[in-house]
C-alpha cells in the first residue's frame, strides 16, 4: 500500500471477473470436453450399513455398448486418510470405493464408465450389488450407547474422539455464582449447497508423464499433494486445475476420494475420464454440516457478571473423517470459540465427535461457529430474560473492552470494536424494540427483535494448525507478482477465486503498491502449474493473508522501480513516489519517469540499469497468519413478524454491524456479508437434511431440501466499523464466513423475544414456530 | 439424474397425437411444458418409452361455450393472470394461480399437464375439484368427460387410461351472485403448498345460499368438505362462523404425519386456512352485495 494515499484499497471497484461470469463466458468443470473421453457414473450405496456380499456386472455385457467397471477390489488399498494425531482419536479410513462394507447411503461402491454420460447412467442400473444388512447407528444417543457395536473393526466405541479444554478455576466460579443456568441447544444437519455441484475430469499424458486433474475445488495444491502421496506420482508430474468454480462455501474445501480415483482411472484406462456430480449426489454424499448438541452451564454473579462457562459438545459426524480438517475439527472448533466476545475467567469444555451411518461432516461456511454462536447467544438471552436484564445491557456488562485481550483459554484477541458495535446496533433497532414491545398484547401477530454478538478468529496461520495437529499442517498464502516489459502486471495467486472477488481486490492491492491502475493487473489462480504452492481459499483468509502476500511481493517490485527511477532522475529511491503510472520525484513533481519505461529498462534496455542491479521485475512473497489469527467482530440483528395461527415468520429486517479491519473493497465486503447472511437464514429457518430411523435420506432434491430464495430475504442492511489489525500487512481481517455465523442466533433470539419462550433448536420453520407459539393460541 | 432412453415424437395434429398414444399404450406419454414429467424422468421415477410432444396442437384456448368455460389442455399457467373471464367468473381460480410455482413453471407448465400429473398439493387439480369441472379426455376412439371428483384417485394417480389424453377442462359458469377465494401456505413462496383451501359461495340477502369447499394437504388428492358446505348455508356473510367451520373440518380429517410436518400442525393449519378462505370469500360477497 502506498501508505500516504491508498487510491484503490477501500475503493468501490466493480468486480472484473463479473464480465466473464455474467456474460456466460466463464468456463466451469462441465465445460471441459476432451477427445475420446469416458463418462463416469457412481454406483452408490442404497443402504446405510451393510456388508457387500456380491457385485454382479454380468448384465452390462448385453447392453450393446462398451463399458468399464471398477469396484473396491480394483482400488484396494487406496483410501482417504484424515487423522489428527491425538491419542484420544480412533483411526479410520474411507476406501475410494467401498471395500466389503458400506457405512452411509451414497457411499461410492463402484464406478461405471461409458462413452456417453447417458449410457454410463443406463449401464450403472444394471450393476447389481447384493447387501447383507447391518443395524444402523442412527443418532448421537445410539452412537454413545456402549451396547451398539462400533462402525469400524478395532474401535472401542462410536465416539471417534473426545477431548477437553479448560482455563481458570471452574469450581471456584460455580461456588461464587449467585445464579446457575443450564441449557441444551441443538442445530440441525445441513447440506452445503453451492450453485455449481462438484465434478472432476482427469487426463494422463504418457508423452510427458503428466496427470492433469481438473476439479471444482477450493484447494488445488492440496489435491495435488494428496494424489501424489496416494498414487505415488511426483508432484512435479501432477497438474491440478480448478476452472471457474460456481461457489464452494467450504464444501469444496476438502480433498475428496473421487479426485484421487478419477486421476487413477485416467491412468488405468488411458483415456480422459469425466464425472459431473448431480444434485442428488451432492445432497446425499458430498459433505454435510452442523448437527450439533451443546449443553452449556453458565455461572453468573448477583450483579449479572459472567463468572464461568462449562460446555458439553457433541457433533454427529457421520461415517468418515474428511481431509484435511478431520472429524475432530468441528467439535474442537466449538470448544475453542465458545468463550466468544465476553470477559469471564473460568471455562471448561468437553467435546466429542461420534460416528453414525450418515454422510460425513465437512467444512461449510462458518464451520461450527454458527452452531456455537447459536448456543452462546441463545444462552445470553435466556440468562438476561431470567435476570430481568435488557439483552443489550447484559451483553454490554460482560463485553470485552480492553485490547489486546488474552481470553480464558490463552488466545489473544487483537483490537476490535465489540462494545461499539453493540451500541451502534442498539440505536439502529430502537424503533423495532418499541414495536415488538407493543405487539406483546396480540395473540395473533407478534414482533420480535433478536441480536447475536460474536467474534470470528480469521486468517489462521501455521501456528494454529500445528497446535491443532490437523493434516492441513500449514497456513501461509503465497503470491508471485510479475511486471512485463510493457508495464502490465500478472499476479499468480496461491488462492483460488470462487466468488470472493479476488481477481479485483488483489489487483487493487497490487495497483496501490505499484502506482498503476487495477485494470492493468491480471490475476491468475487455481492452476498448480502457474501458481505458487498454498493451501487454498477457505477459512476467511484470502483478503488478509493473500492480500498481504500480494502487497509484500508488489512492494518488492516497487522498491526496484524506485531504485531504477532514482538512478535515472539522479536522486535517492526514498525520494521517489509511484503514482498514476509514474515514478515521481517527491519534491519536484515535474521530474518523473513513466513506470512503463522503467519496466522496459528492467527487461529490455538493461544497459540503462544501475550498475550491479539484476534484470527482471518479478517477486514472490508468502504471508502467514499470526499465532492466534486476528479477530473480526460483528453484531447481527433480526426483526421478525410471526403469524401465530400458522407459524409463518416474516423477516422484517436483518441488520449487520461488522468490523473486518481494513476494507479492501466495500462492494466485495457487502456482497460477502449479504451472501453469508442469506445462507445463515437458510440454516436458521429452512435447510434441514433429514434421515429416517434407518438412515435413509429423505431430503434428496430441492423439492424438500429447502434453500432460501429471494422472496423470503429482506434487504440486508450492512454497517461498517473499521479497526485495522496490526497482525496483517494491510490491516485487514477475514470476513468471508462472518455473514453466515450470526443469523441462526439472531433469528432464534427474535423468535424467543416475540413469543416469550426459549428457542432451543433450529430450523425455525413454520411447523416448529407454530409449536413454539402453542401457548398463545391456547390463551387466545 | 438423467432420464432413461426414450423416443421423441412431435404430434402434428390432435388425431396424430392420439394415434401415437394409441400405438404406444402404456409406454406413451404426452409432453407439453415438461414441468412435472421431466423431473420425474430425471429421477427415473417415470420412464416412458415414447414422448409425444403436443406443444404444436391448437389446445391453448380459454373460451365460453354455452354453460361452460373451456380451457384447452395446453393453456399455460401464465395465461390466467390477466384473463378477464377467469377474473370475472372464477375468483378462487384467480387466487389459486398466484400460488403456482415460479415464472419458469408458469410460462411452461400447462393445465393438462398439471391435471394429469395429479400432484396432491397442486393448485389446478384443487380448483377443478372445487368448481365441479369436467376433465375432457380423448383417445383415438372415444371422448369422455370425467368429473373432477372422479378423476383424481390418489397421489399421482388419475382415471386416465393408456392411450388417453386430457384435451380440455370445462368449468360450469356460475350464477350472478357468486364469489370465492383460495388460500395456500407454503414454507417459501412458490413451493408445493403445505395446505390450501378453496371456497365458492352463492349468496342472497346477506346470507350464504350455497357453498363449496376444497382442501389440499389433508389427503392424497384434493377433497371436498360436504359438511362445511352444508354448515355454511344460511350463515350471514357478516358472521359466517368461519373459525368454527375450520375447527369442524380439521376434526374430520386425517392428514399425513411425516418429516415435512406433523399431522397436528397440518390439522391446525387447515383449520386456520379454512377460516381465512371463508372470511375472504364473505368479505368479497359483501363488497358485491
Amino acid at each position: 500500500m502506498n501508505a500516504e494515499r491508498p487510491k484503490f484499497i477501500g475503493a468501490r471497484v466493480q468486480r472484473f471477473e463479473d464480465i466473464r461470469l455474467l456474460s456466460g463466458t466463464a468456463r466451469y468443470i462441465a465445460d471441459i470436453d476432451l477427445p475420446n473421453m469416458l463418462h463416469l457414473t457412481f454406483v452408490r450405496a442404497e443402504t446405510a450399513h451393510a456388508n457387500i456380499v456380491d457385485i454382479d456386472s454380468s448384465g452390462l455385457a448385453d447392453l450393446g455398448f462398451p463399458t468399464w467397471v471398477f469396484t473396491g477390489k480394483d482400488t484396494a488399498g487406496l483410501s482417504m486418510k484424515a487423522h489428527q494425531d491425538y491419542p484420544e482419536m480412533q483411526y479410520s479410513e474411507q476406501p475410494l470405493l467401498a471395500e466389503g462394507k458400506v457405512r452411509f447411503v451414497g457411499e461410492p461402491v463402484a464406478v461405471v464408465l461409458a462413452e456417453d454420460a447417458y449410457k454410463a447412467e443406463d449401464a450403472a442400473e444394471h450393476l447389481l450389488v447384493d447387501y447383507d444388512l447391518l443395524p444402523v447407528v442412527g443418532n448421537m444417543e445410539q452412537a454413545r450407547d456402549p451396547s451398539i457395536p462400533p462402525l469400524f473393526d478395532g474401535w472401542s466405541s462410536n465416539v471417534i474422539v473426545q477431548r477437553g479444554m479448560k482455563g481458570g478455576d471452574i469450581e471456584a466460579a460455580k461456588a461464587a455464582a449467585a445464579h446457575v443456568f443450564k441449557r441444551t441447544y441443538k442445530t440441525q444437519r445441513q447440506a452445503g449447497v453451492p450453485m455449481e455441484g462438484r465434478g472432476v475430469v482427469a487426463y494422463y499424458n504418457p508423452a510427458d508423464r503428466v496427470l492433469t486433474v481438473w476439479s471444482s475445488t477450493q484447494m488445488p495444491h492440496l489435491v495435488r499433494t494428496y494424489i501424489s502421496e496416494e498414487l505415488g506420482l511426483p508432484e512435479s508430474r501432477i497438474r491440478v486445475v480448478a476452472p471457474d468454480v460456481g461457489g464452494g462455501f467450504g464444501v469444496k474445501g476438502q480433498v475428496f476420494g473421487d479426485e484421487i480415483l478419477i486421476g487413477w482411472l485416467a491412468m488405468k484406462t488411458g483415456r480422459p475420464v469425466r464425472w459431473i456430480e448431480d444434485r442428488r449426489e451432492h445432497l446425499i454424499a458430498s459433505i454435510h454440516a452442523r448437527d450439533h448438541q451443546h449443553t452449556l452451564e453458565a455461572y453468573v454473579s448477583a450483579d449479572g457478571r459472567l463468572l464461568g462457562l462449562k460446555a458439553d459438545i457433541t457433533v454427529d459426524n457421520g461415517a468418515y473423517s474428511t481431509y484435511p480438517f478431520t472429524s475432530a475439527g468441528e467439535p474442537g472448533m466449538v470448544g475453542k470459540v465458545l468463550p466468544g466476545p465476553y470477559d469471564f475467567r473460568a471455562y471448561e469444555a468437553t467435546f466429542r465427535a461420534v460416528a453414525t451411518n450418515k454422510c460425513p461432516i465437512g467444512t461449510y461456511r462458518g464451520v461450527a461457529r454458527p452452531s456455537a454462536v447459536f448456543s452462546q447467544e441463545r444462552l445470553m438471552d435466556d440468562i438476561a430474560k431470567e435476570l430481568g436484564l435488557d439483552p443489550f445491557e447484559f451483553r454490554l456488562k460482560n463485553i470485552i473492552r480492553q485490547f489486546p485481550y488474552k481470553n480464558v483459554l490463552g488466545f489473544t484477541y487483537d483490537e476490535g470494536s465489540y462494545a461499539q458495535a453493540l451500541e451502534k446496533m442498539q440505536v439502529l433497532l430502537a424503533d423495532d424494540v418499541a414495536e415488538a414491545e407493543a405487539s406483546r398484547t396480540s395473540s395473533t401477530k407478534r414482533i420480535g427483535v433478536g441480536i447475536a454478538c460474536f467474534i470470528e478468529q480469521t486468517a489462521h496461520g501455521t501456528p494454529d494448525f500445528t497446535r491443532r495437529r490437523v493434516p492441513i499442517e500449514t497456513g501461509y498464502i503465497a503470491a508471485r507478482v510479475d511486471m512485463a516489459p510493457d508495464g502490465e502486471v500478472t499476479i499468480d495467486l496461491g488462492l483460488q477465486n470462487h466468488g470472493q472477488g479476488l481477481e479485483t481486490t488483489m489487483a487493487q492491492v497490487a495497483a496501490d503498491a505499484l502506482g498503476i491502475r487495477p485494470e492493468n493487473v491480471y490475476v491468475r489462480h487455481g492452476d498448480t502449474m502457474t501458481t505458487p504452492y498454498s493451501v487454498g481459499t477457505w477459512g476467511s483468509r484470502g483478503g488478509p493473508l493473500g492480500g498481504g502476500a500480494v502487497h509484500v511481493a508488489a512492494t518488492k517490485i516497487a522498491d526496484k522501480l524506485r531504485a531504477i527511477a532514482a538512478h535515472l532522475l539522479q536522486t535517492k529511491p526514498d525520494q521517489i513516489e509511484l503514482v498514476d503510472g509514474r515514478a515521481v520525484q517527491r519534491d519536484n513533481p515535474g521530474s518523473y519517469v513513466e513506470i512503463k519505461k522503467l519496466a522496459r529498462i528492467a527487461q529490455r534496455n538493461v544497459e540503462q540499469l544501475p550498475e550491479g542491479m539484476g534484470t527482471g521485475l518479478e517477486a514472490h512473497a508468502s504471508v502467514d497468519g499470526a499465532p492466534d489469527g486476528c479477530y473480526s467482530n460483528a453484531v447481527h440483528a433480526a426483526v421478525v413478524e410471526i403469524d401465530v395461527p400458522t407459524g409463518k415468520i416474516k423477516l422484517r429486517r436483518f441488520v449487520v454491524v461488522e468490523d473486518c479491519g481494513t476494507i479492501l473493497n466495500p462492494l466485495v465486503v457487502d456482497g460477502q456479508v449479504r451472501g453469508g447472511v442469506v445462507q445463515g437464514i437458510g440454516s436458521a429457518m429452512l435447510e434441514h437434511f433429514i434421515y429416517d430411523a434407518e438412515c435413509q435420506p429423505l431430503t434428496t432434491s430441492f423439492a424438500d431440501y429447502l434453500m432460501p430464495l429471494a422472496p423470503e430475504i429482506p434487504n440486508i442492511e450492512v454497517h461498517h466499523i473499521e479497526t485495522p489489525t496490526p497482525l496483517t500487512p494491510l490491516g485487514a481481517k477475514g470476513l468471508g464466513e462472518g455473514g453466515a455465523i450470526g443469523p441462526a442466533a439472531a433469528i432464534a433470539n427474535a423468535v424467543s423475544n416475540a413469543l416469550g419462550v426459549a428457542v432451543t433448536s433450529t430450523p425455525l420453520n413454520m411447523n416448529s414456530v407454530w409449536k413454539l407459539s402453542q401457548h398463545l393460541r391456547e390463551t387466545a | 439424474m438423467r432420464p432413461a432412453s426414450f423416443e421423441y415424437h412431435r404430434a402434428t395434429s390432435l388425431d396424430h397425437a392420439l394415434e401415437l398414444l394409441h400405438q404406444f399404450g402404456d409406454e406413451g406419454r404426452p409432453i407439453a411444458g415438461g414441468q412435472s414429467l421431466v423431473p420425474m424422468m430425471n429421477f427415473r421415477l417415470a420412464r416412458p418409452g415414447h414422448l409425444v410432444d403436443i406443444n404444436r396442437l391448437p389446445l391453448n384456448v380459454i373460451e365460453i361455450d354455452g354453460p361452460v368455460l373451456r380451457i384447452g389442455a395446453l393453456t399455460r399457467h401464465i395465461a390466467y393472470f390477466d384473463n378477464p373471464l377467469i377474473a370475472k367468473y372464477f375468483p378462487a381460480f384467480l387466487d389459486a394461480v398466484h400460488y403456482i410455482g415460479h415464472p419458469t413453471i408458469r410460462r411452461n407448465g400447462s393445465i393438462g399437464g398439471s391435471i394429469s400429473h395429479a400432484d396432491p398439493t397442486a393448485e389446478l387439480p384443487a380448483v377443478a375439484v372445487l368448481y365441479d369441472a369436467d376433465i375432457v379426455v380423448r383417445s383415438l376412439e372415444t371422448t369422455r368427460k370425467i368429473n373432477a371428483a372422479e378423476f383424481f384417485l390418489s397421489a399421482y394417480v388419475t382415471a386416465l387410461e393408456p392411450g388417453e389424453m386430457v384435451v380440455a377442462i370445462e368449468f360450469p359458469l356460475p350464477p350472478e351472485a357468486y364469489t370465492g377465494s383460495f388460500v395456500e401456505l407454503s414454507e417459501r413462496s412458490g413451493d408445493f403448498g403445505m395446505a390450501s383451501i378453496g371456497i365458492t359461495l352463492e349468496f342472497a340477502d346477506g346470507a350464504i345460499t350455497k357453498a363449496a369447499m376444497v382442501c389440499s394437504g389433508a389427503d392424497l388428492f384434493p377433497i371436498r368438505a360436504p359438511e362445511i358446505e352444508e354448515y355454511l348455508v344460511g350463515k350471514p356473510l357478516a358472521s359466517p362462523g368461519s373459525a368454527e367451520a375450520g375447527a369442524i373440518f380439521a376434526a374430520s380429517i386425517d392428514p399425513a404425519d411425516d418429516h415435512i410436518a406433523s399431522a397436528e400442525y397440518r390439522r391446525g393449519l387447515i383449520a386456520e386456512l379454512t377460516r381465512r378462505a371463508i372470511d375472504i370469500a364473505c368479505t368479497r360477497a359483501l363488497e358485491r352485495s
